[in-house]
Protein backbone atom coordinates (compact mmCIF):
# COMPACT_ATOMS: atom_id res chain seq x y z
CA UNK A 1 0.00 0.00 0.00
CA UNK A 2 1.15 3.48 -0.82
CA UNK A 3 -1.34 6.57 -0.56
CA UNK A 4 -4.77 5.50 -0.53
CA UNK A 5 -8.16 6.80 0.52
CA UNK A 6 -8.86 5.50 4.04
CA UNK A 7 -11.82 6.24 6.07
CA UNK A 8 -11.84 7.05 9.84
CA UNK A 9 -14.65 7.46 12.10
CA UNK A 10 -13.62 9.91 14.93
CA UNK A 11 -15.90 11.16 17.38
CA UNK A 12 -19.16 9.77 15.43
CA UNK A 13 -17.79 11.85 12.52
CA UNK A 14 -16.92 10.01 9.20
CA UNK A 15 -13.47 11.65 7.63
CA UNK A 16 -12.63 10.03 4.51
CA UNK A 17 -8.83 11.10 3.94
CA UNK A 18 -5.38 9.77 1.28
CA UNK A 19 -2.81 9.04 3.64
CA UNK A 20 0.10 7.62 3.70
CA UNK A 21 1.23 4.18 5.66
CA UNK A 22 3.86 6.48 7.61
CA UNK A 23 1.57 8.70 9.17
CA UNK A 24 0.88 8.78 12.68
CA UNK A 25 -2.60 9.32 14.01
CA UNK A 26 -1.65 12.00 16.24
CA UNK A 27 -0.75 14.29 12.84
CA UNK A 28 -4.03 12.85 10.68
CA UNK A 29 -6.16 13.80 13.89
CA UNK A 30 -4.35 17.22 14.41
CA UNK A 31 -3.09 18.62 10.70
CA UNK A 32 -5.48 16.39 8.58
CA UNK A 33 -9.00 16.92 10.43
CA UNK A 34 -7.59 20.08 12.59
CA UNK A 35 -8.49 18.15 15.60
CA UNK A 36 -5.88 19.62 17.78
CA UNK A 37 -6.98 18.98 21.46
CA UNK A 38 -4.89 15.87 21.00
CA UNK A 39 -1.63 16.86 21.74
CA UNK A 40 1.76 15.63 21.03
CA UNK A 41 4.34 15.78 24.17
CA UNK A 42 7.54 13.31 24.55
CA UNK A 43 6.47 11.18 21.22
CA UNK A 44 8.37 8.13 22.78
CA UNK A 45 5.19 6.92 24.85
CA UNK A 46 6.06 8.19 28.03
CA UNK A 47 3.51 10.88 28.25
CA UNK A 48 0.06 10.20 27.54
CA UNK A 49 -0.61 13.33 26.00
CA UNK A 50 -1.84 11.63 22.56
CA UNK A 51 -3.85 9.57 24.36
CA UNK A 52 -7.20 8.50 22.53
CA UNK A 53 -9.63 5.96 22.71
CA UNK A 54 -9.99 3.16 19.67
CA UNK A 55 -12.65 1.18 20.26
CA UNK A 56 -12.85 2.59 23.81
CA UNK A 57 -9.31 1.63 24.88
CA UNK A 58 -6.73 3.87 25.01
CA UNK A 59 -4.00 4.21 22.81
CA UNK A 60 -0.74 6.61 22.09
CA UNK A 61 -1.25 8.53 18.99
CA UNK A 62 1.90 9.16 18.27
CA UNK A 63 2.99 5.83 18.07
CA UNK A 64 0.52 4.55 15.93
CA UNK A 65 0.13 4.24 12.33
CA UNK A 66 -2.97 6.21 11.37
CA UNK A 67 -3.59 2.76 8.60
CA UNK A 68 -3.74 0.44 11.05
CA UNK A 69 -7.55 2.26 12.82
CA UNK A 70 -8.84 2.85 9.76
CA UNK A 71 -12.78 1.89 10.17
CA UNK A 72 -12.39 1.75 13.86
CA UNK A 73 -13.75 3.70 16.23
CA UNK A 74 -11.87 6.95 17.57
CA UNK A 75 -12.59 9.13 20.30
CA UNK A 76 -10.99 12.37 20.90
CA UNK A 77 -11.23 15.10 23.67
CA UNK A 78 -13.32 16.91 21.00
CA UNK A 79 -15.88 13.96 21.03
CA UNK A 80 -16.16 13.68 24.76
CA UNK A 81 -18.98 16.32 25.75
CA UNK A 82 -22.77 16.19 24.54
CA UNK A 83 -23.09 19.60 22.50
CA UNK A 84 -22.35 22.49 24.86
CA UNK A 85 -22.59 20.29 28.20
CA UNK A 86 -19.50 19.15 28.97
CA UNK A 87 -18.73 15.34 29.89
CA UNK A 88 -18.66 14.92 33.86
CA UNK A 89 -15.58 14.03 33.98
CA UNK A 90 -14.78 17.72 32.23
CA UNK A 91 -16.84 19.37 34.99
CA UNK A 92 -15.18 17.23 38.21
CA UNK A 93 -11.53 18.64 36.26
CA UNK A 94 -12.67 21.81 36.59
CA UNK A 95 -14.85 21.66 39.61
CA UNK A 96 -11.62 20.08 41.47
CA UNK A 97 -9.25 22.50 40.01
CA UNK A 98 -7.67 19.56 38.62
CA UNK A 99 -6.01 21.69 35.34
CA UNK A 100 -3.27 24.27 35.60
CA UNK A 101 -1.54 24.41 32.05
CA UNK A 102 -4.24 22.11 30.72
CA UNK A 103 -1.69 20.33 27.85
CA UNK A 104 -2.00 16.82 30.24
CA UNK A 105 -5.54 16.91 30.12
CA UNK A 106 -6.93 15.42 27.04
CA UNK A 107 -5.20 12.07 27.75
CA UNK A 108 -6.07 12.21 31.30
CA UNK A 109 -9.54 12.92 30.46
CA UNK A 110 -10.12 9.93 27.87
CA UNK A 111 -7.93 7.31 30.00
CA UNK A 112 -10.15 8.30 32.80
CA UNK A 113 -13.43 7.71 30.60
CA UNK A 114 -11.56 4.27 29.86
CA UNK A 115 -11.35 3.50 33.11
CA UNK A 116 -14.23 4.37 34.31
CA UNK A 117 -15.93 2.37 31.43
CA UNK A 118 -14.29 -0.80 32.77
CA UNK A 119 -14.28 -0.07 36.33
CA UNK A 120 -17.29 2.20 37.58
CA UNK A 121 -16.47 3.14 41.03
CA UNK A 122 -12.40 2.85 41.39
CA UNK A 123 -10.30 2.88 44.58
CA UNK A 124 -7.68 5.79 44.80
CA UNK A 125 -5.28 3.18 44.05
CA UNK A 126 -6.75 2.02 40.87
CA UNK A 127 -7.59 5.49 39.63
CA UNK A 128 -3.64 6.10 40.04
CA UNK A 129 -3.19 2.78 38.19
CA UNK A 130 -5.44 3.47 35.44
CA UNK A 131 -4.26 7.44 34.68
CA UNK A 132 -0.24 6.00 35.11
CA UNK A 133 0.74 6.00 31.69
CA UNK A 134 -0.74 10.19 31.62
CA UNK A 135 2.17 12.28 33.52
CA UNK A 136 1.55 16.07 34.77
CA UNK A 137 4.54 18.78 34.68
CA UNK A 138 2.49 21.33 36.62
CA UNK A 139 0.28 20.69 39.28
CA UNK A 140 0.41 16.91 39.61
CA UNK A 141 -2.23 14.12 40.33
CA UNK A 142 -3.65 14.52 43.94
CA UNK A 143 -6.79 17.09 42.01
CA UNK A 144 -7.09 14.55 39.13
CA UNK A 145 -7.69 11.68 41.33
CA UNK A 146 -10.16 13.66 43.22
CA UNK A 147 -11.98 14.83 39.91
CA UNK A 148 -12.09 11.05 38.55
CA UNK A 149 -13.69 9.78 41.42
CA UNK A 150 -15.92 12.90 42.15
CA UNK A 151 -17.02 12.08 38.27
CA UNK A 152 -17.22 8.39 39.23
CA UNK A 153 -19.79 9.48 42.40
CA UNK A 154 -21.62 11.60 40.31
CA UNK A 155 -22.25 8.71 37.77
CA UNK A 156 -22.76 6.46 40.67
CA UNK A 157 -25.77 8.63 41.17
CA UNK A 158 -27.41 8.52 37.56
CA UNK A 159 -25.10 10.92 35.69
CA UNK A 160 -23.24 9.32 32.39
CA UNK A 161 -19.81 8.48 31.62
CA UNK B 1 13.53 12.26 17.37
CA UNK B 2 11.98 12.53 14.07
CA UNK B 3 7.95 13.52 14.03
CA UNK B 4 7.90 11.82 10.29
CA UNK B 5 8.95 8.60 9.39
CA UNK B 6 10.89 7.79 6.61
CA UNK B 7 8.42 6.14 4.04
CA UNK B 8 7.75 2.39 3.19
CA UNK B 9 5.39 -0.09 1.86
CA UNK B 10 2.79 -1.08 4.46
CA UNK B 11 1.06 -5.12 3.87
CA UNK B 12 -1.18 -6.65 6.21
CA UNK B 13 -1.44 -10.31 5.56
CA UNK B 14 -4.07 -12.59 6.15
CA UNK B 15 -1.85 -15.82 7.75
CA UNK B 16 1.16 -16.36 9.23
CA UNK B 17 2.38 -18.30 6.09
CA UNK B 18 2.13 -14.90 3.64
CA UNK B 19 3.24 -13.13 6.66
CA UNK B 20 6.96 -14.97 6.91
CA UNK B 21 6.85 -14.70 2.86
CA UNK B 22 6.62 -11.11 3.03
CA UNK B 23 9.11 -10.84 5.54
CA UNK B 24 11.40 -12.96 3.64
CA UNK B 25 11.43 -10.28 1.08
CA UNK B 26 13.89 -8.19 2.33
CA UNK B 27 14.56 -5.18 4.16
CA UNK B 28 11.21 -6.12 6.11
CA UNK B 29 9.81 -5.81 10.06
CA UNK B 30 7.10 -7.63 11.53
CA UNK B 31 4.61 -5.42 13.39
CA UNK B 32 1.62 -6.42 16.18
CA UNK B 33 1.52 -3.20 18.54
CA UNK B 34 3.98 -1.40 17.20
CA UNK B 35 5.42 0.54 20.31
CA UNK B 36 8.76 -0.56 19.44
CA UNK B 37 9.09 -0.44 15.85
CA UNK B 38 7.49 3.15 15.16
CA UNK B 39 9.44 4.29 18.38
CA UNK B 40 12.59 3.34 16.73
CA UNK B 41 11.56 4.62 12.92
CA UNK B 42 10.96 7.88 14.45
CA UNK B 43 14.13 7.47 16.14
CA UNK B 44 15.77 6.27 12.74
CA UNK B 45 17.62 3.47 14.43
CA UNK B 46 15.49 1.29 11.79
CA UNK B 47 14.24 2.23 8.47
CA UNK B 48 12.43 -0.71 7.22
CA UNK B 49 11.52 -0.77 3.19
CA UNK B 50 8.28 -3.08 4.47
CA UNK B 51 6.22 -3.03 7.51
CA UNK B 52 4.50 -6.53 7.60
CA UNK B 53 1.67 -5.74 10.11
CA UNK B 54 0.23 -8.87 12.13
CA UNK B 55 -3.17 -7.05 12.56
CA UNK B 56 -5.13 -8.78 10.06
CA UNK B 57 -4.36 -12.30 10.45
CA UNK B 58 -7.41 -13.36 12.68
CA UNK B 59 -7.59 -15.31 16.05
CA UNK B 60 -3.97 -14.71 16.34
CA UNK B 61 -5.00 -12.69 20.17
CA UNK B 62 -5.56 -15.76 22.34
CA UNK B 63 -5.39 -16.37 25.74
CA UNK B 64 -5.96 -20.23 26.18
CA UNK B 65 -5.66 -21.79 29.66
CA UNK B 66 -6.17 -25.28 30.31
CA UNK B 67 -4.86 -28.00 33.08
CA UNK B 68 -2.39 -28.84 30.74
CA UNK B 69 -1.12 -24.51 30.49
CA UNK B 70 -1.24 -21.99 29.02
CA UNK B 71 -1.24 -20.70 25.59
CA UNK B 72 -0.38 -16.92 24.44
CA UNK B 73 -1.08 -15.71 20.55
CA UNK B 74 1.43 -13.77 18.74
CA UNK B 75 -1.13 -10.61 19.41
CA UNK B 76 -2.23 -11.01 23.20
CA UNK B 77 -2.09 -7.59 24.12
CA UNK B 78 -0.27 -7.24 27.79
CA UNK B 79 -3.35 -5.37 29.22
CA UNK B 80 -5.07 -8.32 27.58
CA UNK B 81 -3.24 -10.98 30.25
CA UNK B 82 -3.33 -8.72 32.80
CA UNK B 83 -7.08 -8.20 32.91
CA UNK B 84 -7.63 -12.38 32.26
CA UNK B 85 -8.55 -14.69 35.45
CA UNK B 86 -7.13 -17.44 34.33
CA UNK B 87 -3.66 -15.74 34.53
CA UNK B 88 -4.50 -14.14 37.72
CA UNK B 89 -5.56 -17.31 39.24
CA UNK B 90 -3.28 -19.80 37.74
CA UNK B 91 -0.26 -17.88 36.90
CA UNK B 92 -0.29 -15.24 39.58
CA UNK B 93 3.72 -14.63 39.12
CA UNK B 94 2.95 -13.66 35.51
CA UNK B 95 0.11 -11.39 36.47
CA UNK B 96 2.44 -9.87 39.02
CA UNK B 97 4.81 -9.18 36.41
CA UNK B 98 2.66 -7.51 33.68
CA UNK B 99 0.90 -5.68 36.30
CA UNK B 100 4.08 -3.74 37.09
CA UNK B 101 3.66 -2.41 33.90
CA UNK B 102 2.57 0.67 34.48
CA UNK B 103 1.16 2.84 31.39
CA UNK B 104 -2.27 1.37 30.65
CA UNK B 105 -1.86 2.93 26.58
CA UNK B 106 1.72 0.75 26.29
CA UNK B 107 0.02 -2.29 27.64
CA UNK B 108 -2.89 -2.02 25.50
CA UNK B 109 -0.80 -1.63 22.44
CA UNK B 110 1.79 -3.57 23.34
CA UNK B 111 2.22 -7.82 23.34
CA UNK B 112 3.67 -9.79 25.17
CA UNK B 113 4.94 -11.62 22.35
CA UNK B 114 6.22 -8.24 21.66
CA UNK B 115 8.30 -7.16 24.26
CA UNK B 116 9.94 -10.43 23.80
CA UNK B 117 10.98 -10.06 20.50
CA UNK B 118 12.19 -6.37 21.74
CA UNK B 119 14.72 -8.60 23.71
CA UNK B 120 15.50 -5.80 26.25
CA UNK B 121 17.20 -6.76 29.44
CA UNK B 122 14.55 -5.11 31.85
CA UNK B 123 11.62 -7.08 30.36
CA UNK B 124 9.77 -7.59 33.56
CA UNK B 125 7.98 -10.36 31.41
CA UNK B 126 11.12 -12.29 30.53
CA UNK B 127 12.37 -13.60 34.12
CA UNK B 128 8.68 -14.80 35.32
CA UNK B 129 8.52 -16.43 32.06
CA UNK B 130 12.57 -18.16 32.55
CA UNK B 131 10.85 -19.32 36.01
CA UNK B 132 7.90 -20.72 34.44
CA UNK B 133 9.38 -22.78 32.13
CA UNK B 134 7.83 -21.47 28.85
CA UNK B 135 8.66 -21.67 25.41
CA UNK B 136 8.22 -19.94 22.66
CA UNK B 137 7.04 -21.33 18.88
CA UNK B 138 8.31 -19.57 15.99
CA UNK B 139 7.25 -19.99 12.65
CA UNK B 140 9.30 -19.25 9.38
CA UNK B 141 9.04 -20.24 5.42
CA UNK B 142 7.53 -23.75 5.89
CA UNK B 143 8.55 -24.98 9.44
CA UNK B 144 7.87 -24.55 12.56
CA UNK B 145 10.02 -24.98 15.76
CA UNK B 146 9.67 -24.65 19.52
CA UNK B 147 12.20 -22.92 21.77
CA UNK B 148 12.72 -22.62 25.32
CA UNK B 149 12.28 -18.81 26.52
CA UNK B 150 16.09 -19.50 27.70
CA UNK B 151 17.36 -20.08 24.47
CA UNK B 152 15.36 -17.19 22.65
CA UNK B 153 17.85 -13.76 23.59
CA UNK B 154 21.14 -13.57 22.12
CA UNK B 155 21.81 -9.99 22.99
CA UNK B 156 20.64 -6.50 23.97
CA UNK B 157 18.22 -6.07 21.16
CA UNK B 158 18.78 -9.14 19.73
CA UNK B 159 16.87 -12.63 19.58
CA UNK B 160 17.81 -16.12 17.49
CA UNK B 161 15.04 -15.04 15.53
CA UNK B 162 15.58 -14.78 11.99
CA UNK B 163 14.61 -11.62 9.74
CA UNK B 164 11.96 -14.39 7.84
CA UNK B 165 10.69 -15.47 11.21
CA UNK B 166 8.11 -14.40 13.15
CA UNK B 167 6.98 -16.08 17.14
CA UNK B 168 3.10 -17.18 16.93
CA UNK B 169 3.33 -18.39 20.69
CA UNK B 170 4.19 -18.29 24.02
CA UNK B 171 3.31 -21.58 25.79
CA UNK B 172 3.65 -22.09 29.52
CA UNK B 173 3.45 -25.20 31.30
CA UNK B 174 1.20 -25.45 34.54
CA UNK B 175 3.03 -25.45 37.68
CA UNK B 176 3.24 -28.43 39.93
CA UNK B 177 1.47 -28.94 43.26
CA UNK B 178 3.84 -27.33 45.62
CA UNK B 179 5.26 -24.61 43.47
CA UNK B 180 5.82 -21.20 44.69
CA UNK B 181 6.80 -17.88 42.81
CA UNK B 182 7.26 -14.74 43.51
CA UNK B 183 7.75 -11.33 41.05
CA UNK B 184 9.81 -8.48 42.40
CA UNK B 185 11.33 -5.14 40.70
CA UNK B 186 13.13 -1.93 42.49
CA UNK B 187 12.16 1.14 39.26
CA UNK B 188 12.88 4.81 40.32
CA UNK B 189 9.60 5.68 39.69
CA UNK B 190 6.52 2.89 39.28
CA UNK B 191 6.29 2.98 35.59
CA UNK B 192 10.11 3.82 34.78
CA UNK B 193 11.96 0.59 33.45
CA UNK B 194 13.84 -1.59 35.87
CA UNK B 195 17.18 -1.39 37.65
CA UNK B 196 16.98 -5.00 38.93
CA UNK B 197 14.15 -7.21 38.29
CA UNK B 198 13.49 -10.68 39.95
CA UNK B 199 11.45 -13.77 39.57
CA UNK B 200 11.75 -16.94 41.84
CA UNK B 201 9.89 -20.25 41.70
CA UNK B 202 10.66 -22.54 44.10
CA UNK B 203 9.02 -25.92 44.80
CA UNK B 204 8.59 -27.50 48.34
CA UNK B 205 7.49 -30.95 49.13
CA UNK B 206 7.28 -32.11 52.52
CA UNK B 207 8.92 -28.83 53.92
CA UNK B 208 12.11 -29.71 51.21
CA UNK B 209 12.63 -27.12 48.26
CA UNK B 210 12.67 -29.96 45.84
CA UNK B 211 13.24 -27.26 42.79
CA UNK B 212 14.84 -23.67 42.69
CA UNK B 213 14.33 -21.17 39.84
CA UNK B 214 15.88 -17.76 40.37
CA UNK B 215 15.81 -15.54 37.37
CA UNK B 216 17.06 -11.93 37.02
CA UNK B 217 16.44 -8.99 34.66
CA UNK B 218 18.85 -5.75 33.72
CA UNK B 219 21.92 -7.31 35.55
CA UNK B 220 23.13 -8.63 31.94
CA UNK B 221 22.93 -8.41 28.32
CA UNK B 222 19.24 -10.65 28.20
CA UNK B 223 17.73 -12.15 31.00
CA UNK B 224 19.43 -14.63 33.33
CA UNK B 225 19.09 -17.54 36.10
CA UNK B 226 21.38 -17.82 38.54
CA UNK B 227 22.02 -21.20 38.95
CA UNK B 228 24.72 -21.26 41.40
CA UNK B 229 21.92 -19.80 43.74
CA UNK B 230 19.60 -21.87 43.08
CA UNK B 231 21.42 -25.14 43.76
CA UNK B 232 21.97 -23.53 47.54
CA UNK B 233 18.42 -24.29 47.79
CA UNK B 234 17.60 -27.56 46.28
CA UNK B 235 17.21 -30.25 48.98
CA UNK B 236 17.09 -27.52 51.77
CA UNK B 237 14.61 -26.48 54.32
CA UNK B 238 13.99 -22.74 52.76
CA UNK B 239 14.28 -20.79 56.03
CA UNK B 240 15.69 -17.47 56.69
CA UNK B 241 19.54 -18.64 56.39
CA UNK B 242 19.23 -20.61 53.31
CA UNK B 243 17.44 -17.75 51.85
CA UNK B 244 19.63 -15.72 53.01
CA UNK B 245 22.62 -17.10 51.63
CA UNK B 246 21.42 -17.89 48.07
CA UNK B 247 20.88 -14.03 47.89
CA UNK B 248 24.09 -13.18 48.32
CA UNK B 249 24.99 -16.03 46.04
CA UNK B 250 22.88 -14.40 43.46
CA UNK B 251 24.40 -10.99 43.79
CA UNK B 252 28.19 -12.41 43.57
CA UNK B 253 27.09 -14.20 40.51
CA UNK B 254 26.02 -11.10 37.99
CA UNK B 255 28.26 -8.16 37.00
CA UNK B 256 25.98 -5.94 35.93
CA UNK B 257 26.82 -2.56 34.00
CA UNK B 258 26.19 1.33 35.68
CA UNK B 259 23.66 2.77 33.03
CA UNK B 260 21.62 6.40 33.92
CA UNK B 261 19.62 3.96 36.00
CA UNK B 262 21.78 2.83 38.36
CA UNK B 263 25.49 2.34 38.97
CA UNK B 264 26.39 -1.75 38.79
CA UNK B 265 27.68 -1.97 42.65
CA UNK B 266 23.70 -0.76 43.50
CA UNK B 267 22.38 -3.26 41.02
CA UNK B 268 24.58 -6.00 42.73
CA UNK B 269 23.74 -4.94 46.20
CA UNK B 270 19.34 -5.27 44.61
CA UNK B 271 20.13 -8.05 43.40
CA UNK B 272 20.99 -9.68 46.81
CA UNK B 273 17.91 -7.58 48.33
CA UNK B 274 15.12 -8.46 46.00
CA UNK B 275 16.48 -12.14 45.50
CA UNK B 276 15.80 -12.46 49.11
CA UNK B 277 12.49 -10.53 49.85
CA UNK B 278 11.13 -12.47 46.58
CA UNK B 279 12.14 -15.76 48.11
CA UNK B 280 10.78 -14.99 51.26
CA UNK B 281 7.28 -13.58 49.89
CA UNK B 282 7.32 -16.84 48.08
CA UNK B 283 7.79 -19.03 50.46
CA UNK B 284 4.92 -17.06 53.20
CA UNK B 285 2.37 -16.40 50.21
CA UNK B 286 1.44 -20.28 49.07
CA UNK B 287 1.09 -18.78 45.73
CA UNK B 288 2.19 -19.09 42.12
Amino acid sequence: MKKERANFMVNGKLYEIIIEPRMLLVDVLRERMGLTGTKYACGTGDCGACTVLVDGKPILSCLTLAVTVRDKNILTIEGIADGNTLHPLQQAFIDNGAVQCGFCIPGMVLSAKALLEENPLPTRNEIQAGLAGNLCRCTGYVKVIDAVQAAAETAGKGGKI
Amino acid sequence: MHRVLLPFEFFEPKTIEEAVHLLDTGNAKVMAGGVDLVLKMRLRLISPEYVISLLKVPGLDYIEGNPAGLRLGALATIRQVELSQVVQKNWTILYDAVRQIASVQVKTMGTMVGNLCVATPASDISPALYVLGAKVKIAGVNYEKVIPIENFFVAVGNTILESNEIVTDILIPSLSPGARGAFMKLAKTAEDIAKVNTAVMVTITDNICTEAKIALGSVAPTPIRVTGAEELLTGQKLDGAHIARAAEAAAEAVKPITDIRSSAGYRKEMVSVLVKDALLKATSSGRV
